[in-house]
């Protein structure tokens, strides 16, 4: 039965669906798995397996029905809060039904477990958390990116096929680039967020799907919508290509290998490239950060920074005292960037149909220092991802990461597509067209961890 | 402050008596190495020339602009 476990989120769908599988079986499989490599990975910080069967047994003969996932931990279940990989929030939590919840729970899905995260979803890495990091199942020495490092670590170890994480600065996109992942961030307002403790406030976050491939995907990613994704034509992609330090202070590998995508995709769509200026990507990445902290902090007191928990890590209980300090003007100037990218945006979407560039510019870091080396020097994992990412957040647009090759050291390369507002659907069509160039070969690699062993065969 | 950084132990000590929040050796070093990374490209947000980008109100990050 546990080989199951090594297909994808579609095929365990159709298995469960045809009768091929019995998905209490399947789930029996998914909770030994959990407890075969979890060890190595700790993607998943929290099982309850009565709760998974209740939710079993009353399962909708929905899109899911019997396939397990997991759900970051940034989400409430009716059972339990969601921690938000911290020891501590400074905002209050409870169990309850969030919407990602209630979208899985309607479409016949198992809850399996919960998905380790970078603690106060603040970094790219997952290298900090209040269960300890996350490993990435390509080198367990690795980080599997952040903040979703979890969800990401369980779908690339194959403990599930697919995996709920949520994007307010990359934080889906990451972890699929560090883990060989297919990650789509939606357009702001499309995925289910309700019951996410920053709900009314942001403006940044989205839930969004991890799964081996666009497909999976956008099977998952139709469960959260509440709405079909349809398969549409690529043919004819107009693809824009920045030429700037977001493509090009990359490591030589991850730049050789995006290229060759590109011009693959290029080829299998019938379409063109064309080179379009963006510029202040930079900024507009501190732009992001500069609304995202302030949504973030907003309630926040200074008597709370006075008697935060021991148990938060140093980094944040320093970020966050420094964080209050941010001047008010800088967000306001934040606000009129956000303006000028969406314009600027809006007028590209006129000419292109996507924008591409490398969804992080290095191959996973090491956990136990997350640097990375750029043409342009040594910088920190977090510093480098920012550029890369942020303005699909700040500017509401989706985007999608798909693996497009491996590193000398064996680890995951990723391209990143974005499109315009509601043109999500587009990604997954791009990104299958992608995959169809290149035979599928990248989303079916498969980390040496993900091998059974013969125990678990 | 010729590269137009505010000192971090200027800055952090004054913002964080002004609010009152108590910090220790190890929140102050993490402060500063925040403000290191922060603040030099906060500087260049602020010198942005955004005096002809008319702000949209209430946007709807869900659609493109408004012209």
């Amino acid at each position: 039965m546990s080989g199951a476990l090594d297909l994808g989120l579609r095929a365990q769908a159709a298995a469960v669906a045809s009768g091929e599988l019995d998905p209490g079986e399947l789930l029996d499989a998914a909770l030994a798995r959990i407890e075969a490599r979890n060890p190595a990975l700790n993607a998943v910080v929290e099982t309850f397996p009565e709760r998974s069967r209740e939710m079993l047994a009353a399962a909708p003969d929905g899109p899911l029905n019997g396939v397990p996932v997991v759900i970051k931990d940034e989400w409430p279940l009716p059972w339990r809060a969601q921690r938000f990989g911290a020891a501590e929030l400074t905002v209050p939590t409870a169990p309850g039904e969030s919407g990602p919840y209630r979208a899985l729970r309607d479409a016949g899905a198992t809850i399996v477990g919960v998905g380790n995260m970078h603690e106060l979803g603040a970094g790219s890495t997952g290298a900090v958390s209040y269960y300890g990091a996350a490993h990435n199942p390509w080198d367990t020495e690795r980080c599997p990116g952040g903040s979703s490092s979890g969800p990401a670590a369980a779908v690339a170890g194959r403990l599930v096929a697919g995996a709920v994480g949520a994007d307010g600065l990359g934080s889906v996109r990451f972890p699929a680039a560090y883990c060989g992942l297919t990650g789509l961030k939606p357009t702001f307002g499309r995925a289910a967020m309700e019951g996410h403790h920053m709900a009314p406030l942001t403006t940044m976050i989205v839930s969004g799907p991890l799964c081996a491939d666009a497909a999976d995907c956008r099977l998952l990613g139709s469960v959260l919508y509440g709405e079909e994704l349809a398969v549409g034509d690529p043919s004819g992609l107009r693809i824009g290509v920045v030429r700037s330090e977001v493509s090009e202070d990359v490591a030589p590998e991850v730049r050789a290998a995006c290229e060759a995508a590109i011009e693959a995709l290029r080829a299998e769509t019938g379409g063109e490239l064309r080179e379009i200026e963006l510029p202040d990507l930079e900024t507009a990445a501190l732009a992001g950060i500069l609304i995202i902290n302030s949504e973030s902090m907003s309630g926040t007191t200074p008597q709370q920074l006075n008697r935060l928990s021991p148990e938060l890590s140093p980094i944040a209980r320093g970020t966050l005292k420094y964080r209050m300090l941010l001047p008010a003007v800088a967000t306001a100037q934040a606000q009129r960037v956000r303006t000028l990218m969406r314009r600027r945006l809006a007028a590209l979407f006129a000419e292109v149909d996507v924008i591409a560039w490398p969804t992080v510019p290095a191959p996973s870091p090491p956990l136990e220092a997350p640097v990375v080396e750029l043409p342009s020097g040594a910088i920190g994992a977090d510093q480098a991802n920012a550029r890369s990412a942020a303005l699909a957040n700040l500017t509401g647009i989706p985007a999608i990461s798909m693996p497009v090759g491996l590193s000398e050291d064996g680890l995951p390369i990723a391209l990143q597509l974005q499109a315009a507002w509601g043109a999500d659907e587009l990604l997954l069509d791009a990104a299958e067209a992608l995959e169809q160039a290149n035979g599928r070969r990248w989303v079916e690699s498969r980390p040496p961890l993900a091998d059974a062993s013969p125990a678990e065969a | 402050m010729a590269d137009g950084t505010a000192p971090a132990d200027e800055f952090i000590p004054a913002g964080l008596a002004a609010l009152g929040i108590e910090a220790d050796e190890v929140d102050l070093a993490v402060m500063a190495a925040v403000h290191g990374l922060l603040w030099p490209p906060l500087q260049e947000l602020l010198a942005l020339d955004t005096e002809d980008v008319d702000p949209e109100r209430c946007p709807d990050l869900s659609k493109a602009p408004s012209a």
